[in-house]
């Protein structure tokens, strides 16, 4: 037991639990459901996963720090049509310039949530409550309220979201999907293995430590939000090439997914803990559960919300109890100072008693 | 044992600061050997931590140099006071609860190289852990980890920087007796490996029983050094106390009352206990102590703040059980905070709305309104009385000098027609005129039958204004000294815990 208390972190059970969760979901569905388990489910649910889990990884970097940034949507939003309309006019542009485009418009939004949070110390919620007013009334003055149209862009744009890279079985992979695992992949890494990502985890675990430690605390933060708004650039364009069609409203809402899946995902909303894995595996959990409800009981789209909202409330509270008490029964197995320290101690009990 | 033709590895010269009114360091020298253990010892405000913080960076000195191996240096911050070999570890060790013990130790490395090895790291830190004879496992997440082993984590920290002068700033504070001797085991062994260690503690055994060099500090000042031969537990203390307590207005003789509260055996889990007392009209009693002493947590116990677990509280002869602050203010307990910004006053609003607010439904008309005329006639009436110097009363409180801040703070609880007052460092922070007046205050205040409460780190301010003095130390009262008997040596005798057979470690 206490060797697997020893490689295992708590955080990595809810992890597991989550695996487990996403599987169960799955089954009971399958059962209610006919012809769910189909090329077509999963192509529909990849689909959606893959734009909210690349937005949920930048948010997870902020998140790490004791952040938070609710313009995500926005960004997305914004990109996404500021792209499109880019592609409609000038055909010729190709895939990596497109793509360079969204992610330096979405890391410069980011750069302005940054700035005011870590070197003016505005609050990041009014801050980016703010911003995500502030970019979603500048896409709705720059489309005057015009909507990018499919059939305007280059060729290649929708392709991005149809073809199939590899199959395993009937699951086909489309490259936005592979691109998402990409990302997740590379920025897990980033977080273990860079001291830059080490430096989040210690900010947001304990911001008078990282102060007396000497980190640039605002520079790291304010990175954190330029990429996580270069990231929501990235699937700003991710939902140009699946939508094809932008209106202004394009992504609203989607700082709640993406929030939410990263709280469901066990990152902890106060900073310090959490992985890239867990945010996409809260990502894969919520939108399989919102899919397939919406099939099963035939409900509308209007009810996504409310679902986003109880699982937040629930991964929230279940991290405030279960999580705790996991980590107080590790923390008490096994980190003891000294084998006879532990003898002494009780011995002095002991004492007291007799 | 030191060698008198050691060099010094830190030579601190003629260091000086000074906060708004207080002289906090006066030309201060000090030379720090290598391989000695070198305690600093003085009362509250001698001056301890603002050296400290002066040797980590924290704080820049306004006179006064530093040299480590004789060369002067400049510290401005405490990374660059780590690159010139300068560590310290406080009373709550500065961890990180999410990373890993290994983590924890390596963190402010600047040379990991660009993709961090964990099996490295933890190889690393299991030979720091090791050499220390600390056996943690370096994997764990540090959340959960005793102070203990929190401290050993930021000695192992310090030893990975290749710390050459090591601050302990009261260690030992919050642990069990084993854990000191674990304690001073690590520190004995980082002495023998040639590390300068400056020990601050309030323990005067403890002090005795690791230190080298003892060094003692008043008011700024540097007193005396010397080496653990030469000195004596009670010449430091000589050497501590040596104030003159003329400089303070007296309490007059007023007439005691009958009995105003009775605390018997009162006690809060690992913060105090069997703590008892008397306190009658018309008295003044003074709570005296060390810093870690709990007398504050005694105060927010009686007013109900931090409720105690154990023991009775009598009012008038009453069993009360204080459970919030509200049910405290209503049987006429007021409690006035040490910390005027974070608990006592609300500082954008007004010295009107700050003295109405704890007795907001008196001021109330038939309608539930506020009646503005009454609330500003009550403050008026507080400012001629207390001589608060301010343009008016709807003048923001953050914008009054502290001796005033604490006028307005005393009136606010005065309005709640207290029986019984406890003040909590009245005179922190304020300047001489300003102390003489709240002085007069408690005396008027003690003449018309309240029961007082005086907590005080001052230890002059106590003996002077106290009629009876309750000495604390440690959670744990070390004794009840009349008018009469009590002498700054006595008092910090008891306070030290030093020769007396009752202290013990909680």
């Amino acid at each position: 037991m206490n060797t697997l208390k020893r490689y295992v972190r708590p955080e990595q059970i809810r992890e597991l639990s989550l695996v487990l969760l996403i599987f169960v979901i799955i089954v009971f569905f399958g059962a209610q459901i006919e012809g769910y388990y189909s090329g077509r489910t999963f192509n529909r649910i990849a689909g959606d996963v893959a734009i909210i889990a690349v937005v949920a990884v930048g948010q997870t970097l902020v998140v790490l720090t004791r952040n938070i940034d609710l313009s995500v949507g926005s960004i997305v939003g914004f990109t996404a049509y500021f792209v499109g309309t880019q592609l409609a006019r000038h055909n010729d542009i190709t895939l990596p310039w497109a793509v360079l485009l969204a992610i330096g418009v979405g890391a410069l939004m980011g750069l302005i949530n940054g700035v005011v949070i870590a070197y003016g110390r505005v609050p990041a919620i009014i801050t980016t409550l703010g911003t995500l007013a502030l970019y979603r009334t500048l896409l709705v003055n720059y489309s005057n309220a015009r909507t990018v149209i499919i059939d305007t862009l280059p060729k290649w744009v929708p392709e991005l979201s149809r073809v199939n890279l590899f199959s395993l079985g009937t699951l086909e992979f489309r490259p936005m999907v592979v691109l998402a695992v990409a990302m997740v992949v590379i920025f897990q890494l980033v977080i273990t293995y860079l001291p830059y990502g080490r430096r989040l985890y210690a900010i947001g675990s304990n911001p008078e430590a990282a102060r007396i430690a000497g980190f640039p605390t605002p520079r790291i933060v304010m990175t954190a939000y330029v990429l996580c708004g270069a990231l929501s650039g990235l699937a700003g364009f991710m939902f140009l090439a699946r939508f094809g069609n932008i209106t202004v409203v394009a992504a609203q809402g989607m700082e709640l997914q993406a929030v939410a899946a990263v709280v469901v995902g066990g990152v902890n909303i106060f900073g310090g803990s959490g992985t890239m894995i867990g945010a996409l595996l809260g990502a894969v959990m919520i939108n399989t559960l919102e899919q397939s409800l919406r099939r099963w009981l035939q409900i509308s789209e209007f009810w996504r919300n409310a679902l986003l909202g109880l699982l937040i409330l629930l991964a929230v509270a279940s991290d405030a109890v279960i999580l705790n008490r996991l980590r107080t029964l590790w923390a008490r197995s096994g980190l003891q100072i000294k084998a006879d320290a532990v003898q002494a101690q009780v011995q002095e009990e002991s004492r007291h008693v007799a | 044992m030191p060698g008198d033709a050691k060099k010094p590895v830190l030579e601190i010269r003629h260091i000086s600061k000074r906060f708004d009114t207080t002289q906090a360091l006066d030309a201060v020298s000090l030379d720090i050997y290598p391989g000695e253990i070198h305690a600093l010892l003085g009362e509250n405000g001698a001056g301890k931590s603002t050296l400290i913080k002066i040797m980590t960076g924290v704080h820049s000195p306004d006179q006064g140099e530093i040299l480590l191996d004789g060369k002067p240096i400049r510290i401005g911050n405490t990374v660059e006071a780590q690159a010139y070999g300068i560590a310290a570890i406080y009373q709550e060790p500065m961890i990180f609860p999410d990373l890993t013990v290994a983590e924890n130790i390596f963190i402010s490395h600047r040379d990991q190289g660009a993709i961090l090895r964990w099996g490295k790291m933890y190889r690393a830190a299991e030979a720091i852990l090791g050499q220390l004879d600390v056996h943690l496992d370096v994997r764990q997440p540090a959340r959960g980890l005793t102070l203990a082993a929190q401290q050993a984590v930021e000695i192992a920290k310090a030893i990975s920087l290749k710390a050459r002068v090591l601050i302990m700033d009261e260690p030992t504070a919050s642990l069990s007796a084993h854990e000191v001797t674990q304690l001073f085991k690590l520190a004995q062994a980082l002495r023998d490996q040639g590390v300068a260690i400056v020990f601050i503690s309030h323990r005067m055994e403890e002090v005795f029983e690791i230190a080298d060099r003892v060094t003692v500090l008043r008011d700024g000042k540097f007193i005396s050094s010397k080496l653990r031969g030469q000195v004596t537990p009670e010449g430091a203390i000589r050497d501590m106390v040596g104030r003159q307590v003329e400089e303070f207005f007296a309490k007059g003789q007023t007439q005691r009352g009958e009995l105003l509260l009775s605390v018997r055996g009162l006690g809060k889990e690992g913060v105090f206990s069997e703590v008892s007392f008397e306190v009658y009209r018309g008295e003044v009693l003074g709570f005296a102590g060390l810093v870690g002493s709990r007398r504050t947590d005694v105060g927010l116990a009686l007013f109900g703040v931090e409720p105690a677990d154990s023991g009775e509280i009598l009012l008038n002869g009453k069993v009360e059980r204080m459970r919030c602050p509200d049910q405290a203010l209503r049987l006429g307990i007021a409690y006035v905070s040490e910390d005027r910004r974070a608990l006592g006053l609300t500082m954008p609003m007004s010295i009107v709305a700050n003295i109405s607010l704890p007795m907001l439904r008196e001021y109330l008309s038939g309608l539930g309104l506020i009646k503005r005329s009454a609330e500003i006639a009550a403050a008026e009436q507080f400012r001629q009385r207390l001589s608060i110097r301010a343009p008016s009363v709807h003048v923001e409180v953050a914008r009054l000098s502290g001796g005033n801040q604490q006028k307005v703070m005393l009136s606010k609880w005065l309005n709640a027609r207290p029986q019984l007052l406890i003040l909590d460092e009245p005179t922190r922070g304020i300047d001489v005129g300003a102390k003489a007046e709240v002085h007069h205050m408690i005396n008027d205040l003690a003449a018309q039958g309240l029961g007082i409460i005086l907590i005080s780190s001052d230890l002059p301010e106590v003996l002077a204004m106290s009629d009876r003095i309750l000495v604390m130390r440690e959670g744990r009262p070390m004794g009840v000294f009349t008018r009469g008997e009590a002498t700054q040596e006595k008092i910090l005798t008891a306070a030290m815990g030093q020769n007396s057979g009752a202290g013990g470690r909680v």
